[in-house]
């Protein structure tokens, strides 16, 4: 066997091992069927929505994500590092052994690539299509769009993955360089808006109509940038140790009438100072919600009788809810054991830094309801966003306590999360399109909210310290 | 005598592993006592079990007076901890992270604490790096000093000096023997023989879970014994059965 491949068969033992090593095998293995029964669902009720949407609008949106979910595996893998430090101890991944291992960096990184790609592959986007192809004759599809699906989805995924690639090989030579990407991306991305997404975004061309020349433009959006970032791959990061003046004291001073001030004050302080900092701002919120807003627009121009606000109230509510795995990210109460420290403690500081923060998707709110429906539509889009923000919340305390970036991806956990968030969202958005007014039944869910946070915090105190 | 540390069977299993298996000692004020045992021997599940970190599967145990199963939180107030793996928060500082074990412990005069230790372990120009960026000898004089912040009666120490080099090695023990002089206690477990023949009052020895030996070091080095044939005979001799 060739070294490469030697390397490559590593790689895939490894990502596999700390999936299952986090999650337990059994329920990581499951998690692909859990993918492939909501896809499953999801295609059986395709019919119901293409009286309202047209199936294209839902292709488009199922690449959209297909796209995150590239860029999400993407970050995670080359900017990960200190979750994964966190997490295990000194992690030494092989992707981070070029030093130790007679191998070159690029050869190394090469390979790591080629290895998300196959593992992510199987892990998302081969079980979609499996469910997929399965609702295909229920739903009397032509089982030709079952390999189309495949195809498009896999240069979604692969586009928004070397694109991340590519954005991190610039980081690691220049923050400013990346910088300057991010901003030329940007200014090329808006600038080709108005050409439409099919002209824009290759692999939604391809589904439209299949042929060489959307193929090959998706292959040219994904192999230009992987190979770029893997000929000027580096390992040699510039020396980032960086010094700070003591500004915990003052901040948790500042912070002390909400008790828990030196917790909260650390979580701000992870946030800031953390890889991406403000970044993870813009990447991991402003961004989706932008996106969101913007599907939104696309989507009222099928269905007259929805009020995009309130829809964009309630997914703001369950986005906003993610700032809790921002505060725990960096955070393990294996640093707190030693200490006398309760979790059921650690967690009301999370709680705290959360209501903190969610100051941000209030100001939010507050803003596109006035901007997009007048001051008279902020009462009734608040009343909708802090209850369903407040039970998103309390369901990932609930059922992840202070891992919920990692217990999300254990297959039981995530199927109770979606089953105990999505009818109540759902229901919201059904009672706001019967009449408005109804919204405020949303209100009811802070008492769910309010149990499940304090189950949550007694369940989680009996998980961590077992016995006790 | 009084002591600080009583422990009656205490037992650990893991499911189908036993990782401690029936230890009673007892550790007396002012003295060094060193838990010695291969790796895998049961030694950091011991100090776990007796900060209230782990709950015995059966036993009993008092920490300065405290039931390990009754006041988890109440002996972590009162003793100081140093684990094995150093784990101080990424993105504090070292001086943000002692201000911050400070907070939690409810300590006043946090700037003469700080500057104390950073003299005595002399990391002060370290002070503002964040813990991340530290070597693990500094982190580990970061546990140190957090252990000692609240100057605690008692202290466990789990590997206490793995990762430092020769000089810090040798002013850490004199600092131990200054502490236990001071009437402290320490309870420290190693794999290192020669720093427990070196600081060490009293030694336990521990394998697959079991104590085979408690006794003065005085004793062995005294009748002409290196503690190091001591515990490989004893242990070669509980693996051999």
């Amino acid at each position: 066997m060739t070294p490469v491949v030697d390397l490559f068969l590593a790689m895939m033992k490894e990502e596999w091992r700390i999936h299952s090593t986090v999650f337990g095998g059994i329920w990581f293995g499951l998690f692909p069927a859990v993918i492939a029964v909501f896809a499953f669902i999801g295609s059986l009720a395709l019919p119901i929505f293409s009286e309202a949407v047209p199936c294209t609008t839902v292709a488009l949106l199922a690449l959209i994500f297909f796209l995150l979910a590239g860029v999400m595996v993407g970050s995670f893998g080359l900017m990960g590092r200190e979750f994964m430090n966190r997490r295990f101890g000194q992690a030494s991944l092989i992707a981070y052994a070029s030093r130790s291992l007679p191998v070159s960096e690029q050869r190394i990184f090469a390979t790591f690539l080629v290895k998300d790609t196959i593992y992510y592959i199987l892990l998302y986007v081969l079980p979609f299509t499996v469910g997929f192809a399965a609702a295909t004759p229920l739903i009397s599809l032509d089982p030709g769009y079952i390999l189309l699906a495949f195809v498009s989805l896999t240069l979604a995924f692969l586009i928004g993955l070397s694109a991340v690639c590519f954005l991190s090989t610039l980081y690691a030579r220049s923050v400013g360089l990346l910088a300057g990407a991010l901003v030329a991306l940007a200014v090329i991305v808006l600038a080709a808006l108005p050409l439409g997404a099919a002209t824009v975004f290759p692999p939604y061309s391809f589904l439209l109509a299949p042929g060489i020349e959307p193929l090959a433009l998706s292959l040219l959006f994904i192999l230009v940038p992987a190979t770029v970032s893997v000929l000027f791959v580096t390992a040699d990061y510039p020396d980032r140790t960086k010094r700070f003046r003591n500004s915990f004291d003052p901040l948790a001073d500042m912070l002390r009438p909400l008790g828990s001030e030196h917790f909260i004050a650390k979580d701000a302080l992870d946030l800031l100072r953390s890889e991406g900092g403000a970044g993870k701002v813009v990447f991991s919120f402003l961004l989706p919600v932008g996106l969101i807003w913007a599907c939104l627009g696309i989507l009222v121009r099928f269905t007259p009788g929805i009020d995009p606000l309130m829809i964009f109230a309630v997914l703001l509510g369950v986005i906003s809810a993610t700032i809790y795995n921002w505060l725990t990210e960096f955070d393990s109460f294996s640093s707190y054991t030693f200490l006398p420290v309760e979790v059921s403690r650690v967690i009301d500081g999370k709680l705290k830094s959360y209501a903190l923060l969610s100051l941000l998707p209030v100001v939010l709110i507050v803003v596109v309801a006035a901007a997009s429906s007048g001051a008279g539509a902020i009462l009734p889009a608040l009343a909708v966003f802090m209850p369903v923000s407040a039970y998103t919340l309390a369901v990932t305390v609930y059922l992840t306590g202070l891992h919920p970036n990692v217990m999300l991806y254990h297959a039981g956990v995530f199927a109770r999360y979606v089953l105990a968030t999505s009818p109540a969202l759902l229901l919201i958005i059904f009672a706001s399109i019967i009449d408005p007014r109804y919204v405020y039944g949303s209100l009811l869910l802070l008492l769910p909210a309010a149990f499940l946070l304090h189950r949550g915090r007694g369940k989680w105190q009996a998980w961590e310290m077992p016995g006790y | 005598m009084h002591h600080m540390i009583e422990a009656e069977g205490l037992t650990k299993n893991y499911g189908s592993v036993t990782a401690v298996n029936g230890v009673s000692l007892n550790v007396a004020e002012g003295e060094l006592f060193g838990l010695l045992g291969p790796n895998g021997s049961g030694k950091t599940t011991m100090i776990r079990m007796l900060t209230g970190q782990v709950r015995p599967t059966s036993g009993s145990a008092r920490v300065m007076g405290l039931d390990v199963v009754e006041n988890p939180i109440r002996i972590r107030e009162v003793v100081g901890i140093i684990p094995e793996q150093e784990t101080p928060p990424s993105f504090l500082t070292a001086e943000e992270y002692l201000r911050f074990v400070a907070r939690i412990r409810n300590l006043d005069g946090i700037d003469e604490r700080c500057e104390r230790w950073f003299d005595l372990l002399e990391f002060p120009d370290k002070r503002d790096v964040l813990c991340k960026d530290l070597s693990r000898g500094t982190r580990q004089k970061l546990m140190f000093a957090q252990a000692f912040l609240h100057e605690p009666r008692l202290v466990l120490i789990d590997e206490p000096l793995i990762n430092l080099d020769p000089i810090m090695q040798r002013k850490v023990k004199d600092f131990l023997r200054g502490y236990v002089r001071d009437g402290g206690t320490v309870f420290l477990s190693t794999h290192i023989l020669g720093i427990a023949e070196e600081i060490c009052d009293r030694i336990g020895i521990i394998h697959n879970g079991r104590l085979l030996y408690t006794g003065p070091v005085d004793d062995l080095t005294g009748s002409g014994r290196h503690l190091e044939s001591f515990f490989l005979d004893l242990v070669r001799g509980d693996a051999g059965g």
